[in-house]
């Protein structure tokens, strides 16, 4: 996997993988979603963030042709949802809220049934997926015997199925277990990294976004708010900001520290990966415990609320 | 992309699945094989005075079986768009790369591809059972009246009931995809059954030349088979060209408003 290592820094030449092109919706005489205009680059993971009712589902059903496209138009590909439906289409593997799957059916007889409505899904590459989603014995079972997060893992999995360039997920880690989000993270960055797949994952946790993707797209109101870059793509060195030092004896390690302010019963400073280290040695030569040292980067839920002013729905 | 036979066999894998579709098929089989035996042990039973000879056994069979075959076919019909709409499938139906029109052309042919099948099943059990339960003496068919054999008599019956049935479930197939209502379609065409008759009462086009272009005035055909002119005069002819104008709209109603259709909860 050696190529995709200098694939990020290529990324910025390469067509985007879905362009949304003054996007509206109107149902009736209300406009869920005006003029929004999105480029979603390859290899990246992209995340559309919104408070409830923000339009993000809305979006999403625009991209992958459900509902049609009041004005505007949307590039998949390079070809239009709208014109060339089913081409366009071919590229997307989607998860649209719920993944509801045919009950009376196993897990397994759903993937086939999407299986055999595009070329090149063999049954290996179906169990590979299922492995890969972590479904197990289980496929074997009627979905009706599912709980919610194991038809999550099935609505992935019929997503990848046919490894497509730009995965949709609308909300996944709904009803996913802590460890089944931590999978489903690890997951998508492999995807993203390994394969070169695009992913598009709506969300309200915010501190999800924050762990998991390369940008974020704030949406409210239907409207197109702000698109932020949260690190270099496959940077490793996190930009730190404030530190938080926990200690037992604040004041005193304060005077041995030289700067900083008092703050939460330990001291708060900015400083990097190298400076954090050596104030750790002296406080600890210094006699003074050290119960934890934190980064207190802004996260983006406080940016995130700045913006959107902490207003509720609507 | 896959060919467009995988789309149908998904849409018979979703039939066939079901309980209840097997649960179906069984006791129109047993209706079908039922009457037969019914009526041969309920029945005079004396050979000498002509009796219940095979063919008019199965003509019992076919009218009564026919009726719940019907209904059957109805059912299947009305969950064919409207069930993937409730269970919310839909969402991940639509976005494969295949159009919505060739989708629901496939859901289309596995509905008819049931109604052959559950036909076939109905005249199997209905004329085995009166092929062993006759009483064996009389040759024709009650009612007949025209140079047909019994059994091309027996046939055409069966043809024209058919029609019927194609219709009524294109009736069914268009409200499923109009109002995504399941409840709606079988309650609405098999309501069109039963009010048929009325309705032709009613709407005589012997009375109101208008009525001539009423569809409840044409799907039954088996008029035709014992004589020249059917309701208010028309012809076999003309009445097949209203049934075909009938269910070329319904057809296209279903298309169009499945193609145009947004999908959103
Ligand atoms: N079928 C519909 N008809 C009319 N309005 C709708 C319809 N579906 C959604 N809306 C409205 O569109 C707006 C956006 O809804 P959408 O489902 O896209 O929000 P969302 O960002 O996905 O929210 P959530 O985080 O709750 O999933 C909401 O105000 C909603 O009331
Ligand atoms: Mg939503």
């Amino acid at each position: 996997m050696k190529g995709s290592e200098t694939m990020p820094n290529t990324a910025e030449k390469v067509e985007p993988v879905a362009r949304l092109q003054g996007v509206s919706k109107k149902m009736g005489s209300k406009t869920l979603i005006s003029d929004l205009t999105l480029d979603i680059p390859a290899g990246q993971i992209f995340g559309f963030l919104g408070p409830n009712g923000a339009g993000k589902t809305t979006t999403i059903r625009m991209m992958v042709g459900l509902i049609s496209i009041s004005s505007g138009d949307i590039l998949i590909c390079g070809r239009s949802i709208k014109d060339h439906f089913e081409e366009a289409v071919a590229n997307i593997g989607a998860i649209v809220e719920n993944p509801e799957m045919y009950k009376f059916l196993s897990g397994y007889q759903n993937l086939r049934q999407y299986a055999r409505m595009v070329s090149g899904v063999s049954k290996q590459r179906i169990d590979e997926v299922v492995e890969l989603v972590g479904l197990g014995a289980r496929i074997h079972d009627k979905v009706k015997t599912y709980s919610l997060g194991m038809r999550q893992r099935l609505g992935v999995a019929q997503a990848l199925l046919h490894r497509p360039k730009l995965l949709i997920l609308d909300e996944p880690t709904n009803g996913l277990d802590p460890q089944g989000i931590r999978e489903l993270r690890d997951y998508l960055r492999r995807l993203c990294q390994e394969e070169g797949t695009t992913v598009f994952v709506s969300s309200h946790l915010l501190s999800e976004m924050e762990l998991m993707c390369d940008s974020v797209a704030i949406i409210q109101n239907g409207r197109l708010v702000d698109v932020k870059q949260l690190k270099t793509v496959g940077d490793v060195i996190m930009p730190i900001g404030e530190t938080l030092f926990e200690v037992d004896a604040p004041e005193a390690a304060l005077a041995l520290m030289g700067h900083g302010v008092l703050k939460n019963g330990g001291i708060v400073l900015a400083a990097t990966r190298e400076e954090i280290a050596e104030l750790n040695a002296k406080l600890v030569t210094g006699g003074i415990k050290v119960y934890s040292i934190k980064t207190l980067a802004r996260s983006l839920e406080d940016q995130f609320l700045e913006i959107t002013g902490g207003e509720g729905i609507g | 992309m896959g060919n467009f036979a995988a789309l149908i066999h998904n849409e018979n894998i979703k039939i066939y699945s079901r309980v209840r579709t097997w649960i179906m098929l069984i006791i129109l089989a047993v209706m079908s094989a039922l009457i037969p035996v019914l009526v041969y042990f309920t029945g005079n039973g004396d050979a000498d005075s002509g009796g219940m000879g095979v063919w008019d056994n199965f003509q019992v069979s076919i009218a009564i079986a026919f009726f719940l075959n019907t209904i059957f076919t109805v059912v299947i019909a009305s969950d064919s768009v409207a069930g993937e709409f409730s269970w919310g499938t839909i969402k991940l139906l639509l976005i494969r790369p295949w159009s919505r029109s060739k989708i629901l052309l496939s859901k289309y042919i596995a509905l008819v591809l049931f109604s052959l099948l559950s036909t076939g099943v109905l005249i199997a059990f209905g004329l085995g059972a009166s092929l062993i339960f006759s009483s064996g003496s009389s040759e024709g068919v009650a009612g007949m009246n025209s140079s047909w054999s019994p059994a091309q008599y027996s046939f055409l019956v069966i043809l024209c009931q058919y029609i019927q049935l194609f219709l009524t479930a294109g009736i069914a197939f268009m409200v499923s995809s109009v109002f995504r209502a399941s409840g709606l379609a079988i309650g609405l065409s098999l309501f069109i059954i039963f009010a048929s008759g009325i309705f032709s009462l009613l709407f005589n086009p012997d009375r109101f030349e208008w009525a001539r272009y009423l569809i409840f005035n044409h799907m039954d055909l088996s008029v035709y088979i014992n004589s020249d002119t059917g309701a208010g005069g028309s012809t076999l002819g003309f009445s097949i060209a209203v049934l075909a104008v009938y269910y070329a709209l319904f057809m296209l109603v279903s298309w169009i408003v499945f193609r145009k259709r947004d999908v959103a909860a």
